[in-house]
């Protein structure tokens, strides 16, 4: 019983970073409708811009954190802007290569930059964890996790109550009549793609320092922001979150029951799962953003 | 004139072995004959139905696998006490097992698609060929896992009577991919020349239009699935024989996108497209091999990629021959008889 | 004297979308050889009556018979061998292929040949593909579209691209052809043509059932007009009645949605 609070405690934690994860994605995915291929590598991206201003320019750990979500924003409306405006209206296979050749890109500079080696990176808080009766978590871990719910509160005020928010739930309802009633749909898209990958950096610079850091974490956080997206519906909010901590709680018991070999594999059994069975999502109920 | 040029090519291709020592450019020959069969398989499914299956290295994992422990036997433990024990067969029986295998899988995959389409529909196929490489990796028992299957036997043939032949050396081999890729691209061209073809291209330009004239949709999304998967286990059968080793990273997402990038760049959706990526892409990665480390070669792939769909999107084999669109019959002047 | 036999029954159909009722208790019947009309204001639930008859859609009540047999639960394909042939209310063509294929395509019912045979090559596919080829430029033909068959079929210009889809339409021999909105976009010299095209068609025994706003051409060549409201029948009947129904003008004015093309 031990055990199994254990893991349902670490897959909260975990669930917390992914669901920041999924949320970006399926705000991309639901107002975009592009298969972001570059999500994953935001979510490496916001890691090593921790790693190196931690390690390599010895800065502030939480300074770390605040600017790999910023550069990660900023990167993603780059990427928006130079390669999915040009293309807007094009077929989604279209978009998909484009997004796959940035990925390519984005992955070997990494690696070029900062060899395959595998990183950790130092954080300012104490190594023993702490105890609470037959449970354990690392005050990392603690950290990490109402970072994340602080993130994911905040995203969801904001979609809900900031006009750039209502903007963008427009543009996800329906976007010809958005676009007459004055929204401006190329900004929409690439503050949308901005945000997302803002999150997507976000939950690599927070599970970053948990875990370790190496140039192909993007391609494993990029498919389970997939599973994410499609458990929760794509563009739904609440069902990406809930996602989230679906799968850090699956992966965590699959790892402790099954073996950890097969720990990654719970995204993509999922995503099979639920495309068979419920291709709408599993709370499809709630279909709009926020 | 136009009709000879084929033969002309072919005939070419026949040749290289008896002037060609160097053992090294026929190794990157071989590869990629073995992408190129790769590549063609992809077509089919990519370009020529517009199902966006990015999982397509699974197949070829599948065939490759599958072929290998045929061939090299191997024992299984089901339970206390009882081990099922599979006796090394002929590498060809291994490479039709492996071709059937793959083709399994792509009739899944087919049936799956009926359910989900377009975005959806990559998702689970890459999420397939990743479970798969998890299977790979995980059932040691089978796989041999990361330590990789090794020692597998090159193709043999035997004549009654007259001995035994063993693709060792390279020049056999050679002839071996140079027949697969024949026979692939003659298989894949029958199909698309005809109403089957039709009904794949009407299922990509327009598939409610295309049921609403009584394209089965399914049934040929499946039967593209199926071909398409098998000639890819056919490439992986390839490879396990050439290369004589099989393990996990095959089953790597790069491949599927280095085919990706073959099939597109080449020119989706026409029958020479994929084998002129396959060329571009076999023989770059070693042309740049002094020049650039493979860090920066892939950046300038990805970067190459992105130009493509910009400038040329149909890819180069279209551009190049002038026409704006892949054909779909053949050219004016044969008869369908000619085509077939 | 007797009436041509019932070729479409719609019965009782009902959809709903969540708590919205996009058709409710639709019931009409169109007989053999006879041309009706589907008219009324937009969002009247006229593309939807022909998505639930063509089984893109299911209905949550109703049925749908042709020829006496029930169409529920078979899926569009399969319609379609029955004989009920569709065109779509967006231009619908295959656009990225030339004319020709676009043709052939729609001739792929009249084709045979299986994956096996026609790897094989067989003589027969040949000889098969060869009639099929004579087939679609007799079609083109009779569209008036052979001198565009190596045109991409997104190349023609917008009044040849609906005779293209009438011409796919033709090509899967049809017994019951249902055209959504056929002319819109035209103008009135190519509408002309059109209604010619229609004449034509009904010439050949084909039942005809076709969803229209402008008011010359539907009252120009129905047999039958069928008026939907809301989702609901609100006339049936000959032309020269419909035009007279006091409640068929309250519900164009009332919406406003009468079309500069009647």
């Amino acid at each position: 019983m031990d055990q199994f609070l254990q893991h349902i405690l670490n897959g909260i934690v975990l669930g917390g970073s992914y669901a920041l994860l999924g949320i970006g994605l399926t705000l991309i995915f639901g107002i975009m409708y592009v298969v972001n291929f570059t999500h994953g590598e935001l979510y490496a991206f916001g890691a090593y811009v921790v790693f190196a201003v931690v390690v390599a320019l010895e800065g502030n750990f939480f300074l770390a954190l605040l600017l790999a979500v910023v550069l990660g924003a900023v990167l993603g409306g780059g990427i928006e802007w130079a390669l999915l405006r040009p293309l807007r209206g094009a077929s989604i296979d279209t978009t998909m290569l484009v997004m796959i050749g940035a990925w390519i890109a984005l992955q070997n500079t990494e690696q070029l930059l900062w060899t395959g080696v595998a990183k950790a990176i130092r954080h300012p808080f104490p190594e023993a964890p702490l105890v609470v009766g037959p449970v354990s978590i690392s005050w990392i871990r603690i950290f990490v996790f109402f970072a994340a719910l602080v993130l994911i509160a905040g995203s969801h005020l904001f979609i809900r109550r900031s006009r750039l928010g209502a903007a963008m739930r427009a543009t996800f309802q329906d976007r010809e009549t958005a676009a007459l009633m004055g929204v401006n749909i190329d900004a929409v898209h690439t503050f949308t793609f901005a945000f997302g990958s803002g999150l997507a950096a976000a939950a690599g610079a927070l599970l970053g320092p948990v875990f370790v850091v190496f140039p192909t974490m993007g391609d494993l956080a990029a498919l389970k922001a997939f599973a994410i997206v499609i458990m929760g519906g794509m563009g739904n909010f609440i069902g990406a979150t809930l996602g989230g901590f679906i799968l850090g709680i699956a992966e965590e018991l699959g790892a402790g029951y099954i073996s950890s070999g097969y720990r990654d594999a719970m995204g993509f059994l999922i995503i099979i799962a639920v495309l068979l069975f419920k291709p709408t999502g599993l709370f499809a109920r709630a279909e709009r953003i926020g | 004139m136009r009709r000879w040029l084929p033969c002309i090519w072919v005939a070419f291709l026949v040749s290289v072995p008896l002037w060609m020592r160097n053992q090294y450019y026929l190794h990157i020959l071989i590869s990629t004959g073995i992408f190129a069969v790769a590549a063609m398989s992809l077509n089919l499914l990519l370009g020529y139905t517009g199902q966006l299956s990015l999982g397509h290295v699974a197949f070829f994992g599948i065939g490759a696998y599958t072929s290998a422990l045929v061939s090299l036997g191997f024992d299984l433990q089901l339970s206390e006490g009882y081990t099922f024990v599979f006796e090394p067969r002929p590498v060809w029986l291994g490479f039709l097992c492996g071709v059937a295998a793959a083709g399994f899988f792509g009739w899944i995959i087919g049936r799956l698609s009926f359910r989900v389409r377009g975005a959806y529909f990559v998702i689970v196929t890459v999420s397939f060929a990743e479970v798969v490489k998890l299977v790979a990796l995980n059932w040691v028992d089978l796989t041999e896992g990361p330590m990789a299957l090794n020692n597998i036997p090159p193709v043999t043939l035997s004549f009654p009577g007259l001995g035994e032949l063993t693709f060792w050396k390279k020049e056999p081999n050679y002839y071996l991919v140079l027949a697969v890729c024949l026979l692939s691209y003659l298989v894949i061209r029958r199909l698309v020349f005809s109403r089957a073809g039709r009904a794949f291209i009407a299922l990509r330009e327009n598939e409610a239009l295309a049921e609403s004239v009584g394209v089965d949709v399914t049934r040929f999304l499946v039967l593209a699935a199926v071909v398409s998967a098998a000639i890819a286990g056919a490439a992986g059968g390839l490879y396990a024989h050439y290369i004589k080793i099989v393990d996990p990273d095959i089953f790597l997402f790069i491949y599927t996108v280095t085919m990706v990038i073959m099939v597109v760049a080449g020119g989706k959706g026409t029958l020479l497209g994929p084998v002129v990526g396959a060329v571009i892409f076999g023989i770059l990665p070693e042309a740049l091999r002094e020049a650039a480390r493979p860090e920066v070669q892939w950046i300038i792939y990805g970067l190459f990629m992105i130009l493509i769909v910009f400038f040329l999107p149909d890819g180069i084999v279209p551009a190049v021959s002038g026409r704006l669109r892949p054909r779909l019959s053949p050219a004016r002047g044969d008869t369908a008889e000619e085509a077939a | 004297m007797s009436a041509p036999a019932p070729a479409l029954s719609v019965e009782g159909l009902e959809v709903r979308f969540g708590g919205l009722v996009a058709l409710s208790d639709l019931t009409f019947t169109v007989r053999e050889g006879q041309v009706a009309a589907l008219i009324g204001p937009n969002g009247a639930g006229k593309t939807t009556a022909f998505n639930v008859i063509t089984g893109f859609l299911r209905p949550s009540k109703g049925l749908v018979r042709y020829r006496g047999r029930a169409l529920d639960g078979l899926r569009p394909n399969e319609i379609a061998a029955r004989g009920v042939i569709r065109t779509f209310q967006k231009t619908s063509v295959f656009g990225g292929i030339p004319v020709f294929e676009n043709v052939l395509i729609g001739l792929h019912r009249r084709g045979r040949a299986r994956p096996w045979e026609i790897l094989l090559a067989l003589p027969r596919v040949r000889e098969e593909e060869r009639r099929l080829r004579e087939e679609a430029m007799e079609i083109l033909s009779f569209a008036g579209l052979a001198h565009r068959r190596e045109e991409l079929g997104s190349a023609l210009p917008y009044g040849e691209q609906r005779l293209l889809e009438v011409a796919v339409a033709m090509a899967a021999e049809p017994s019951l052809l249902l055209l959504d909105e056929p002319v819109s976009g035209m103008n009135p010299s190519e509408t002309a043509g059109f209604m010619k095209m229609v004449e034509k068609i009904r010439a050949r025994g084909i039942t005809i059932l076709l969803v229209e706003h402008d008011m010359r051409m539907v009252m120009g060549v129905s047999d039958l007009v069928v008026v939907l409201n809301q989702g609901r029948i609100i006339a049936e009947g000959p032309p020269a009645e419909i035009q007279r129904n006091p409640e068929v003008i309250r519900a164009y004015l009332g919406h406003g949605a009468n079309r500069a093309g009647g």
